[in-house]
C-alpha cells in the first residue's frame, strides 16, 4: 500500500464510499501537447476525469509545445477535440470549469529559458490553485526528445516535488527499440527521476478486461486448480485489427509488429493469465510476479527463430468488401520494406506451472476482423466413455476478450436432444454490454488517475521492459542476420495470414482459433 | 428504448397469464423472439407497493433501470383491504439495445396483483418466481406494517426501503430489525434516503483527502444544512452520517438545531428549511475557513468550494446524483457493500430521524 493510500483510508469521511486512493492536487504537464495523444487522449481523459467528479479541485493541466499559442487558443482547440474524442458528451459548465484549468507553455524541448519560465509558471499555478508543489510531466512525445526534457527538468529542480510536494514522471511507449536503446532510455529517464517516480504507459493494462483477468483468476476459486500444465493444453493470445498502417507509416516502417505490439502489450497480456498469485495487490507485488514470467520466456537461439516465429506483410486485398492496397504500395512506405505488418509466435514458459504448454500469440494489420483475445484451451476428456469412439470431442476453451465486446465465454460440451448420445460444443458467455450496462472508464483515465494517485500496479517496470527487449531481440536479430534470415511472408490482406503461421500450431495438433 | 412485448387490458404493462404457468409462457416468449434478443440477469429484483396505480408507474421506472442493470424483475401491488381475494400476473420484458450496438438486451418482468387475504401468498409468490443462485434484492416501497414475514426476509439478500417517507423511523426500524432476528439472517439494509446523500458524502469527503484528515476534521466548529420541505430526514441522516463518523454525540435537539459533543466542545449545526434541492446547501466550519457544498435547484452538478483566509479559493463541479427513484436506486445497486457506515449514521441520530 502506497502513503497516499495509507492517508486516503484515514480520512473517516470515505469509509465506505470509494476503494481507490483520492489523489492530490496538483500540476499536469503534457509535453507535446498539440500532438495527437494530447488531443485525442489525454485532455478527453482529464475532461472525463473532472466530469465524473474526481478530479481533485485545482489541478492545472500545461500544455508545453514549440508552437505560438495563447491560453486562450490551447483552451479553443482542445474543447473542440475533446468535444470530438470524448467518451461521454462533453457539458458546457463542466467544461467551463475544466477548460479554465488548462494553459499553455510555449517552449522548445531544448531551450534551458523555456524550463526557467515554467517554474516561474508552476510556482505561480501552485499558490493560485493550491497544487502544494505536487508535479505530474507526462512525455507524449518521441522518445528522442526524452533526453533534452528530462535534462532541462532537472537542471531547473523539476524533477522534485516543490515544498514537500511530489514529482512523477509518465513516459509513453515505445520504451526504445532494442534491449540497448531501452536500457539507455531508462538510464536516460533515471538520471532525471528515480524508478518510484517513473509511470511506464501501457494503455492495453488500463483497460477493464485486462485487469479482470486478475479478478477472473484470482477472485474465483474454480479456475486457479485447472490453470497450469496438468490441465491447460496451450494459450492462444491474438490481437487482430482490420486497419492497415493508415498515418503511421513513419512511425510503424521502423517498429514493424514485433515491437509495436508484443513487446509490450501481448508480453503484459501473456504475464497477466501465466502470473503467480501476487502477494498482495501492492504495485511492487504484481510487478514481482509479471517479471517472474518475462524472465521465465524460453530464449530462442537465432538459429530456432525460423522454427518458433513467423513474420509476414500483407499483400493486396480486400477488408470489407473494399479493395485495399499492400503494405508496401501505402504511403510513406519503403516499396521494397522488409516490415513485418504480422507475426506469430511460438512461445514457452518455463517454470513448473507452465512446463511445455505453448503459448502461441499471433498479431496482424489488415485481418479479416479487429478483437484482442485471450484462449486458453484446456486438455481433452480421456478416451473413454464419450470420447472412445469418436475421439475429436472440442477441448474447453476458456476465451477472455479484451475489445470489443469485452467478456469471458466457456465452451463445453453437451448432449444435443435426442435419444442418442450425440454431443455438441455449446457455449457460455458473458459480455460485460450486457450484464454491466455502465460504460467503462477509458484506459487513459484509470491510468492518469494512478499516475496522480501514485498507483503504480497498472504501468511497467524497468526490469519487465528490458526483460521484454531482451527476449525481443533475439528475434529481431535472426530477422536482421544477412546470412540465413528467416523469409519475410506475404498474406493477402483481409486474411487470416500466411498459412505457414498455421503450420505453427499444426504440428502440436493445434489450430488457431477463430476469432 | 424499452419496448413491452404485449399490450392487453387491464393492466397494460403485460401479457396477462396464469399464475402456473408463468414459466411456460416466459419460455415462449423468447422463443417468439427468434433469437434476436439476449436475456439478461444478474439479480432478482422484487418490487413491493401498495399504492394505487403503482404497477404502472414502476413498470416505466423498470424500463429505465434495466438498460444498465439486467435482473429479473418481480413488480407486486398489493391491495390488503380488498374485499376480493385475487390474485392476477402478467409477464413483458425490457429490451435496449446494448452498449456495443447491435444486441437487443432483455430483462424479463413479472407483475402480480394481490388482493385481499391472498396477501398471505406474497411470500411464496416471490419465491417461486425467482432465477435461481441470483441475489434477491426486494424493494419495499412505503412503510413496513406488522407482521413482517421472517420467512421472506431470511432469503432476501439486500432490502431496499426509502426512510425519507417514513413518518415514525424508530418504529418502522424496530419492525426491520425484528423481521431480521426471527429470520436469522443479516439482511443488508439499503435505505435510498441514504443513497440520496451518497454525492454529498463523496464532495465533503474529498475535502479531507489530505496528509492528515483527522486534525482537520477534529477542528470543525459548526455545521449548518438548508433543506427542502420534506427532507428533514435527509439532513438529519448526512448530520448522523458525519457526526458517527467524527464521533461526535448528539445533545439535546430543538427544530432548528442540533447540537453535537465532540471532545469537549460543543458542535452547533443549524437546521434550516427552504425551497429546493432535497440538500441544497450544507456548510461545515473550521474557525475562519467555511467548506461548502451548493446544491442549486434544477442543477445535476454540485458546487464545491473552500473558502480560507489567506489560500486560494478552491472550487469545482461534482456530480450531484438525482433525486428520482430510478436513478437512485441505479446508484445503490452500483455501490453495494455492507452498509455499517449507515447503520452507525442512524443510531446516532435515530430518534431524531
Amino acid at each position: 500500500m502506497n502513503r497516499l493510500a495509507d492517508q486516503h483510508l484515514s480520512n473517516p469521511l470515505r469509509e465506505g464510499l470509494a476503494t481507490r486512493a483520492a489523489p492530490q492536487p496538483c500540476t499536469v504537464v503534457i509535453f507535446g501537447a498539440t500532438g495527437d495523444l494530447t488531443m485525442r487522449k489525454l485532455v478527453p481523459a482529464l475532461y472525463n476525469i473532472t466530469a465524473d467528479g474526481e478530479m481533485p479541485p485545482g489541478v492545472a493541466v500545461v500544455g508545453f509545445a514549440r508552437r505560438e499559442k495563447t491560453d486562450e487558443q490551447f483552451r479553443t482547440e482542445q474543447e473542440e477535440t475533446t468535444r470530438k474524442f470524448s467518451r461521454q458528451q462533453v457539458r458546457d459548465d463542466v467544461w467551463k470549469q475544466f477548460g479554465n484549468s488548462l494553459f499553455y507553455h510555449q517552449s522548445e524541448f531544448h531551450d534551458p529559458d523555456g524550463y526557467k519560465r515554467l517554474v516561474d509558471r508552476l510556482d505561480k499555478l501552485d499558490q493560485e490553485r493550491g497544487t502544494g508543489g505536487n508535479r505530474l510531466f507526462y512525455l507524449a512525445v518521441a522518445p528522442d526528445q526524452f533526453e533534452a526534457i528530462l535534462k532541462n527538468l532537472k537542471a531547473v529542480g523539476l524533477n522534485k516535488g516543490k515544498d514537500g510536494g511530489w514529482a512523477r514522471v509518465i513516459v509513453e511507449k515505445p520504451f526504445g527499440t532494442d534491449l540497448p536503446s531501452a536500457r539507455e532510455l531508462n538510464r536516460v529517464v533515471r538520471t532525471a527521476f528515480s524508478e518510484e517516480q517513473t509511470y511506464r504507459i501501457d494503455h492495453f493494462l488500463g483497460k477493464e478486461t485486462a485487469q479482470n483477468i486478475l479478478v477472473l483468476r484470482f477472485a474465483n476459486a474454480i479456475f486457479e486448480p485447472l490453470w497450469n500444465a496438468r490441465y491447460v493444453d496451450h494459450v492462444q493470445i491474438t490481437a487482430a485489427e482490420t486497419l492497415g498502417v493508415e498515418n503511421r507509416a513513419g512511425y510503424y516502417e521502423g517498429a514493424g509488429a514485433l515491437r509495436d505490439m508484443v513487446q509490450n502489450h501481448l508480453l503484459q497480456l501473456l504475464c497477466l493469465v501465466a502470473m503467480e498469485p501476487p502477494t498482495d495487490l501492492g504495485a511492487d507485488s504484481v510487478r514481482d510476479e509479471k517479471v517472474k514470467v518475462v524472465r521465465s520466456l524460453r530464449h530462442f537461439k537465432e538459429s530456432e527463430v525460423a522454427e518458433h516465429v513467423m513474420r509476414a506483410q500483407y499483400s493486396a486485398g480486400a477488408i470489407n468488401g473494399k479493395e485495399v492496397p499492400a503494405y508496401r504500395a501505402e504511403k510513406n512506405v519503403n516499396p521494397e520494406s522488409q516490415t513485418e505488418t504480422y507475426v506469430a509466435l511460438r512461445m514457452h514458459v518455463d517454470n513448473w506451472r507452465w512446463a511445455q504448454v505453448p503459448f502461441y500469440v499471433r498479431v496482424g494489420k489488415r485481418l479479416p476482423k479487429s478483437g484482442t483475445e485471450i484462449s486458453v484451451h484446456f486438455k481433452k476428456a480421456p478416451s473413454v466413455l464419450f470420447n472412445k469412439d469418436t475421439p475429436v470431442l472440442d477441448q474447453n476453451v476458456l476465451v477472455i476478450r479484451i475489445q470489443p465486446d469485452e467478456g469471458i465465454s466457456l465452451r463445453m460440451q453437451a448432449k444435443m436432444p435426442g435419444t442418442s448420445f450425440r454431443i455438441q460444443p455449446v457455449k457460455m458467455d458473458f459480455h460485460y454490454g450486457t450484464s454491466f450496462g455502465k460504460a467503462s472508464p477509458e484506459a487513459y483515465e484509470r491510468l492518469l488517475l494512478d499516475a496522480m494517485s501514485g498507483d503504480a500496479t497498472l504501468f511497467a517496470r524497468r526490469d519487465e521492459v528490458e526483460e521484454a527487449w531482451a527476449f525481443i531481440d533475439t528475434i529481431e536479430h535472426a530477422w536482421a542476420a544477412k546470412k540465413n534470415a528467416p523469409p519475410l511472408l506475404f498474406y493477402p490482406a483481409g486474411s487470416w495470414g500466411p498459412e505457414e503461421a498455421d503450420e505453427l500450431l499444426a504440428g502440436e495438433g493445434h489450430a488457431w482459433r477463430r476469432l | 428504448m424499452a419496448t413491452a412485448v404485449e399490450n392487453p387490458a387491464p393492466f397494460s404493462g403485460g401479457m396477462p397469464v396464469e399464475i402456473g404457468k408463468i414459466e411456460r409462457e416466459l419460455k415462449k416468449l423468447w422463443e417468439q423472439s427468434g433469437g434476436a434478443t439476449t436475456r439478461a440477469s444478474l439479480i432478482n429484483l422484487a418490487v413491493y407497493s401498495e399504492a394505487a396505480g403503482s404497477l404502472a408507474k414502476n413498470t416505466e421506472l423498470l424500463s429505465r433501470l434495466t438498460e444498465s442493470n439486467a435482473c429479473r424483475a418481480i413488480v407486486i401491488r398489493s391491495e390488503p383491504d380488498a374485499k376480493e381475494n385475487r390474485v392476477e400476473a402478467w409477464i413483458s420484458a425490457h429490451c435496449h439495445v446494448s452498449k456495443a450496438g447491435s444486441k437487443q438486451i432483455c430483462s424479463e418482468q413479472l407483475s402480480f396483483r394481490i388482493e385481499g387475504s391472498s396477501m398471505a401468498l406474497l411470500t411464496n409468490v416471490v419465491f417461486s418466481h425467482l432465477d435461481s443462485d441470483l441475489p434477491l434484492y426486494f424493494w419495499w416501497q412505503g412503510e413496513f406494517h406488522d407482521p413482517m414475514d421472517p420467512q421472506l426476509f431470511a432469503w432476501v439478500d439486500r432490502l431496499i426501503y426509502d426512510s425519507q417517507s417514513w413518518n415514525d423511523f424508530d418504529a418502522q426500524m424496530r419492525r426491520v430489525e425484528i423481521a431480521q432476528e426471527e429470520a436469522k439472517q443479516r439482511v443488508v439494509l439499503c435505505d435510498l434516503n441514504w443513497t440520496r446523500i451518497v454525492h454529498l458524502r463523496l464532495a465533503l469527503a474529498q475535502f479531507f483527502d489530505c496528509a492528515e484528515p483527522e486534525a482537520q476534521l477534529s477542528g470543525i466548529t459548526g455545521v449548518e444544512v438548508e433543506y427542502a420541505p420534506g427532507f428533514r430526514s435527509t439532513a438529519v441522516l448526512l448530520l448522523g452520517w458525519l457526526a458517527a463518523q467524527l464521533k461526535w454525540q448528539a445533545a439535546e435537539p430543538s427544530r432548528n438545531e442540533l447540537r453535537f459533543i465532540s471532545g469537549d466542545q460543543s458542535v452547533p449545526a443549524l437546521l434550516n428549511e427552504t425551497d429546493g434541492q432535497p440538500i441544497s446547501r450544507f456548510v461545515l466550519r473550521r474557525g475562519a475557513t467555511e467548506f461548502c457544498v451548493l446544491h442549486a435547484p434544477d442543477a445535476d452538478l454540485l458546487d464545491v468550494t473552500v473558502f480560507e483566509e489567506g489560500a486560494p479559493r478552491m472550487h469545482q463541479l461534482m456530480p450531484a446524483g438525482e433525486n428520482d427513484p430510478a436513478v437512485l436506486l441505479e446508484e445503490e445497486l452500483t455501490r453495494g457493500g455492507p452498509h455499517r457506515v449507515y447503520l452507525r449514521a442512524i443510531n446516532c441520530v435515530r430518534s431524531l430521524l
